[in-house]
């Protein structure tokens, strides 16, 4: 990685943030993800700090192959894709302007840098020279700003890149603003927001960013035309079973060599107990992920377990367009009668950390601490009666199996203890995800985002994308509009704060824990390390 | 006789139009488009998003003209998007919609595009009828025989101990539904940690595996072997296993009560003799219906082995066809069942005038 961001040139904000961690008020990650978010380079980052950037295992040894157990889901459009799945398998070929590391830190990959202005209105990002497609056509200037324009392009459906780059739209088309994303020369793009925007590296590395290439249709299948930057092409994508990724042929990458040759993905579906006899019968050699009681069975096989402490969550929501739970006194009592920790013990094993009801977690640069709530089970059954609820059925929905499924029952079994009548329901994923945001009560995991305000713009704000509440509090809405401008996370966190007990107040969540992700790989293989949005980093990947 | 075949072919072409009339049908209601929508666009689509999307992807209009573009005889929808890219029935995004029939149906030998394998329905569904058909062909040889040697054994002497043993394990197999027996055979022996794999283990048996058979069949995709494939061709058999020993013990009876082989035992011949000679010819014709009669269970009883055991043949892609609403794949679907079931008793009606000559087809 190349250092452009180092004296003068640093951001003003990043000095700052350097202060702050001396004093303890930053963690090491939240001080990394604050500061490469502002275009400084992990390195330059790491330096502010008086520490030296972990190595890269040198010169990992090339060859070899790995199977990996995933679900094989049919690859997509990327700007459409929905689950972290889809993308791993096109990762294989496509890469991103920047790449979120499970260190906190975000890395340029095919930009070889950027800058935000002071207030966060002005992007600059610097192409990374000498990459080119596998085809062998150059990456240039051209290809992002034709990237930019997929992405705010809001007239194609399932766009999850639509909504994310506010300030870079023309509100009447749709579509990208004239003059938003400007080619200054063959090495640098400009972005020209109407208003500050602190999430433009978070949301370039999510993972439905991809890049591609010009001769991308829209709406194609990326694995039917496979061009790309990346390392690897797919030699196979068979929906449901498996597909393989090998070494394009031909093709000099950026990144110097891949170690390994071949990956393949075998799907064997989302059973938990299938993964312990793939395991024994040596049919894989890594998973996805492990979950639960399974955790220690495949610690007990003497498989090499990989760890994270993220801010994955579920959030036990009520929606308010059901007559139940307009009420927000009743929201909040039954909010307040559900314990965390009881949440957490039975539904994910003591796992993970409890979570306060507003969707932020001390892995978030912006996390404030706010006054504790009270829990308070015996003051449902009475805001029920005001309500003249006291004998309504009531009925929490999950998936139907695993954590989630555990997880809700937790939460309905205290609900039914403080008195109310509710039922649990359990659904299978083909048919739970398609009302997902209409449910009256139901429960939703939701992936790690780098900054709290990410996911709250998108789950409650009136206009966000997911919002699943039903919440419309102009409040929170101006609050939310004025956190996105501002790069401080000080004065940020004072709105997060406000934020958080609008949350907590409006009783619509309930946010018991945030999850530790594992999975699992057998021994000999190396940089197979968990990522907090489930993304496979395959050129990582080495046999030892 | 050429005649008969003749109407029973008919008979099996007008099944497989109204089946498959109704199976378009139930899988084109709104909820269910709008299911296909979000899978195929995105979770994430709002409703009006949705709305666009079946409007956009030719699923919107009369039931009858879409059915009609699957048989091939109206012509295939074409949608232009506001870019003047086109989208439709009979051209894959980015080729020349100009270049492209106007028509692509069955009858033009298409079959249509697999939704949720994005590949076209016959080159999925060939390889999984395939790996279906390896997986019926082992449980056939499994289960014939053996049914029918426990069928004989138990009928030749009614109420003997052998007969009341043996009927009790047919009838204990048959009321046994085949996600009770695959659980337990895969407790039983294909676990590391229960069952009887840890105690083979301890003695070094079954080394270097761990367990004695293996609890997933994905591998057997790829290559056969008895490790892999045991246990869900047990799983089937063992049902049908009890069935037709059952059906044989019946008919075998009822012949050794008939009047011939009392004659053949008083005149002296050996009682292995009357057996094999005179009784199981005559026993074997309501078993033969009943097994030809295990064709069309067999596809049934394939989903739900096949999805226990991650074996990806037929049974497995009409639950994933179902449960993402693949509309051309179910069709395909449709029309395999309907050739199965009718074309096996087909066989059997035949069949059944070589083993009685006393029944002739009109």
């Amino acid at each position: 990685m190349k250092d452009l961001n180092i004296g003068s040139e640093l951001h003003p904000a990043a000095q700052m943030y350097a202060s702050e961690y001396a004093d303890g008020k930053l963690s090491r990650r939240e001080f990394l993800t604050r500061t490469t978010a502002l275009g400084v380079s992990a390195v330059a980052a790491y330096g502010l700090i008086g520490l030296s950037a972990p190595a890269q295992a040198q010169e990992a040894k090339v060859g070899g192959s790995i199977r990996v157990a995933m679900e094989v889901k049919g690859t997509k459009d990327p700007r459409l894709a929905d689950w972290p799945q889809i993308a791993n398998i096109y990762r294989g070929w496509l890469e991103y302007l920047i790449q979120y590391n499970n260190d906190g830190t975000f890395e340029g990959r095919l930009l070889e840098s950027w800058e935000a202005n002071e207030d966060a209105t002005q992007y600059t990002l610097k192409v990374r020279q000498g990459v080119t497609w596998n085809n062998g056509e150059p990456f240039t200037a051209d290809d992002v700003v034709r990237n930019f324009a997929r992405w705010t392009d809001g007239n194609v459906e399932g766009n999850a890149m639509a909504s994310r780059f506010p300030g870079l739209v023309d509100e009447a088309t749709k579509t990208l603003r004239e003059g938003a994303v400007v080619k200054v020369d063959d090495s640098t793009v400009q972005l020209n927001l109407t208003a500050s925007d602190i999430a433009v590296v978070a949301n370039l590395s999510d993972y439905p960013a991809a890049v591609v290439h010009a001769s991308f249709q829209d709406g194609q299948d990326p694995a039917s035309n496979p061009i790309g930057t990346g390392p690897y092409i797919p030699q196979e994508v068979s929906v449901g079973q498996r597909a393989i990724l090998v070494r394009a042929p031909n093709h000099t990458w950026w990144g110097g060599t891949a170690p390994l040759d071949e990956i393949t993905y075998v799907d064997f579906g989302t059973d938990p107990a299938a993964m312990v006899a793939l395991f024994s019968s040596d049919e894989v050699d890594a998973n996805y992920e492990s979950v639960g009681e399974f955790i220690d069975i495949l610690d007990g096989m003497g498989l090499v377990k990989e760890e994270l402490t993220t801010a994955s969550t579920i959030v036990v929501r009520m929606n308010s367009s059901s007559d139940l739970y307009k009420d927000k006194a009743v929201r909040s009592a039954i909010q307040l009668a559900v314990d965390p920790n009881v949440v957490l013990e039975l539904g994910y094993n003591n796992l993970g950390k409890t979570g306060e009801n507003h969707h932020m977690f001390p892995i978030h640069p912006e996390y404030p601490e706010l006054p504790a709530q009270t829990i308070n089970p015996p003051g449902l059954m009475p805001a029920l009666e005001a309500a003249g609820l006291k004998d309504a059925e009531f009925e929490v929905i999950s998936l139907d199996d695993g954590w989630e499924a555990a997880t809700t029952a937790a939460v309905q079994a205290q609900l039914k203890d403080a008195g109310m009548n509710i039922k649990h329901t359990v659904m299978p994923g083909s048919t739970f995800w398609n009302d997902w945001q209409k449910y009256p009560f139901s429960s939703t995991t939701w992936n790690h985002r780098p900054l709290a305000v990410q996911n709250m713009s998108l789950a409650y704000t009136s206009t966000g994308s997911w919002n699943e509440t039903a919440m419309a509090n102009p409040e929170f809405d101006a609050l939310m509009a004025q956190a996105l401008s501002i790069a401080d996370a000080d004065k940020r966190r004072e709105l997060a704060a406000k934020m958080g007990t609008i949350l907590q107040e409006e009783g619509y969540i309930i946010n018991p824990f945030s999850r530790s992700l594992f999975s699992h790989h057998k021994e000999g293989y190396a940089g197979l390390a968990h990522h907090p949005a489930f993304e496979h980093h395959h050129y990582k990947w080495s046999t030892v | 006789m050429g005649l008969f075949v003749l109407r029973r072919l008919g008979v099996m072409l007008l099944t497989a139009i109204a089946l498959t009339f109704v199976v378009f049908f139930l899988t084109n209601l709104q909820p269910n488009l709008e299911k296909l929508a979000r899978t195929e666009g995105s979770v994430r689509m709002t409703e009006e998003a949705v709305q666009d999307w079946i409007a956009q992807n030719g699923h919107s209009g009369s039931v009858l003209l879409r059915y009609g573009q699957w048989l091939g005889v109206v012509p295939g929808w074409t949608y232009t998007d506001e870019k003047g890219q086109m989208r439709g029935r009979c051209f894959e995004i980015g080729e020349d919609p100009a270049a492209a029939p106007r028509y692509c149906g069955l009858l033009q030998g298409d079959w249509g595009f697999s939704t949720f394998f994005k590949t076209p329905v016959m080159d999925s569904l060939g390889d999984k009828l395939a790996a279906t058909g390896w997986l019926m062909l082992a449980v056939m040889l499994v289960m014939v025989p053996s049914s029918l040697i426990l069928g004989v054994l138990s009928g030749m002497r009614e109420g003997s101990a052998t007969d009341r043993t043996l009927s009790t394990f047919s009838i204990a197999s048959t009321a046994t539904p085949e996600y009770v027996s695959g659980v337990v055979l895969v407790a039983l022996f294909a676990t590391a940690a229960t069952g009887i794999s840890p105690i083979l283990a301890e003695y070094g048996l079954i080394e270097p595996k761990k367990t004695l058979f293996l609890a997933s069949a994905t591998s057997a995709m790829d290559d056969i072997t008895f490790w892999n494939f045991a246990l869900p061709v047990m799983t089937i058999a063992l049902y049908g296993i009890g069935y037709i020993a059952r059906m044989t013990r019946a008919s075998m009876t009822e012949v050794m009560t008939q009047q011939y082989i009392r004659t053949a035992r008083l005149k002296g011949v050996p009682f292995r003799t009357v057996v094999m000679r005179h009784a199981l010819r005559n026993a074997l014709i309501a078993p033969f219906t009943v097994i030809m009669l295990q064709f069309p269970w067999l596809l049934n009883g394939v989903v739900i082995v096949e999805s226990l055991f991650n074996y990806k043949g037929f049974g497995w892609t009409l639950v994933q066809a179902a449960s993402n609403n693949d509309i051309p794949l179910l069709l395909a679907c449709s029309v395999v069942a309907v050739v199965v079931v009718l074309l096996t008793q087909l066989i059997s009606d035949i069949g059944y005038v070589f083993l009685n000559p006393r029944i002739r087809l009109a």
